[in-house]
């Protein structure tokens, strides 16, 4: 490891060994303005380019998507939706989909592998496949569906915010490659504060739905996505009110420590039990209780 | 020293002739079994047992271990149940098994006469054994292939399979402590035997129908 951002805030599975919790970084976040994004998928093509990943073979389903959905060697899609509004409109809806890199993510959460998935100071979630095991309980913590896992040796891959980039002071590959600037790169702080502005420009162009999805059920997001139907984030495949499943809070920090207290507790009465009454003896040797 | 074959529930000298040995081999092949899930299953349940899964050669031979021994392990239980599902079927008089009765067993308050091969809890616990064991891999399989059911399906399996094991696991420690504990008893998944004088105290009904040559099907 190297360079103060790469200090690691929360790792998964991990007890009390890796946290450093040293430096206070500014949470880096990139900023996603739908509103103004074409579709051209240069962010795609950048992402494909800057980590050597391989070619996944496209589907035709109908859609302008280059995918149905992401995949191990694909981290970042725009997708596409197309729906009538109320007053008889056409909503023609472009987003990025890619890892939100939450504050509280639940890949983390549920990962049982020590170190696989890792938060850093400055925010970002990265995955180390070297210890990944290829479990896929990752999957079923992350609110945004966004695991996905390599063919031939299970592990898992997902947009690193390109922590290799950022790391040494270059913005994401998809942000530099964006040829509209609807796609910026800064500190959460100065994202939002783009996202606010922007926000409020589309409330006075009568778009009074508009909203920046930033949903506090994960503890807000590394990325954050300006929506002009900010009232309707289903229609741009983002769920309501994304949080870490329940059922995994509730599996991690009560099923677990106290199914394994009540194995203990069982060996413990086995022990208790045996100093207490010992084997079994035929009836009448004349052995008093102890 | 007798050696139990194939005929059991039979006197042969001071001993009496318990397991035969297709039932020894059918279950020291799922308590094998059942010993490399809980290695391979251990460090991926909690990163406590983190260093046993160095002994399987790292947690990600683990995960890919697991899966295979416990289709295994299920199979080997399909062995066991059909093995032994007419021995253990349920009397009335085991269902008192389900009250205090497990006290007074404990206790050692009183002799139970009418204790057969088998009590009510070794009943109990081989029914629930079976039961547990496809709860496992029902899950289990949910568990091995999660892209392939949606999150609902994965959440309900995590919880399942997590919730089973540790009543497996307590009622396993349950199931290695009382042979341990009582003299005698160990060796009737061994040799086969035990003797006259363990068989009347522990089983006296079983003892006397085998010294009267009393058929048991």
């Amino acid at each position: 490891m190297s360079g103060p951002s790469l200090e690691v805030r929360r790792s998964s599975a991990s007890l009390w060994g890796e946290k450093t919790g040293m430096r206070r970084l500014p949470v880096l976040s990139k900023y996603i303005d739908t509103t103004t994004c074409i579709g051209c998928k240069a962010c795609e093509v950048a992402c494909q380019e800057w980590n050597d990943l391989g070619v996944v073979p496209t589907r035709q389903t109908g859609s302008y998507q280059t995918l149905p959905t992401l995949d191990a060697e694909y981290w970042n899609l725009i997708k596409f939706s197309e729906r009538e509004t109320e007053n008889g409109g056409l909503a023609w809806l472009m987003r990025k989909d890619q890892c939100m890199h939450c504050e509280d993510p639940g890949c983390l959460a549920a990962c049982p592998a020590p170190g696989a998935i890792v938060q850093y100071e400055n925010g970002i979630v990265d995955v180390d496949p070297a210890r990944c095991i290829g479990c896929g309980y990752c999957l079923t913590g992350c609110p945004f569906n966004v695991p996905r896992f390599h063919k031939k040796t299970g592990k898992m891959a997902k947009c690193t915010l390109c922590v290799d980039r950022t790391q040494v002071g270059l913005e994401p590959a998809c942000v530099k490659a964006c040829p509209t600037a609807c796609l910026q790169f800064g500190t959460k702080e100065d994202m939002l504060a783009l996202g606010r502005a922007r926000v409020e420009q589309l409330g006075a162009d009568g778009f009074k739905n508009a909203a920046l999805y930033d949903p506090p059920g994960v503890g807000g997001t590394g990325v954050v996505t300006v929506l002009r139907h900010g009232d309707h984030p289903e229609w741009y495949d983002l769920p309501r009110d994304p949080q870490v499943p329940l059922a995994v809070r509730l599996w991690k920090n009560v099923l677990r420590p106290f199914g394994a207290l009540a194995i203990l507790g069982t060996v413990l009465a086995a022990l208790a039990h045996f100093l207490t009454y010992g084997p079994k003896q035929p009836p009448g040797t004349g052995e008093e209780g102890a | 020293m007798v050696r139990a074959r194939s005929t059991e529930d039979v006197v042969v000298g001071d001993e009496v002739v318990r397991h035969r040995l297709a039932s020894r081999v059918i279950h020291w092949t799922v308590g094998i079994l059942c010993l490399v899930c809980v290695l391979s299953g251990m460090p991926i349940w909690t990163p406590v047992f983190g260093w046993m899964a160095g002994l399987l050669g790292g947690l990600a031979v683990c995960r890919v271990v697991h899966p295979w021994a416990g289709l295994l392990f299920l199979a080997a239980i399909g062995a066991m149940f059909l093995n032994w599902r007419r021995d253990m079927r349920l009397t009335s008089r085991d269902r008192e098994w389900l009250g205090p009765k497990v006290l007074s067993y404990v206790t050692y308050a009183e002799h139970d006469d009418q204790v057969g091969k088998y009590n009510g809890g070794q009943k109990l616990f081989f029914f629930a054994v079976s039961l547990a064991s496809l709860a496992l891999a029902a899950s289990g399989i949910v568990l091995w292939l999660p892209t392939s059911f949606p999150q609902a399906v994965r959440v309900a399996g995590i919880l399942l399979h997590d919730g089973t094991f540790i009543l497996f696991a307590m009622a396993i420690v349950l199931h290695i402590y009382l042979p341990a504990a009582q003299p005698g008893t160990y060796r009737a998944m061994t040799r086969g035997t035990v003797s006259a004088a363990w068989a009347r105290l522990h089983h006296p009904r079983w003892h006397r129908e085998v010294t009267a040559g009393i058929e048991r099907r």
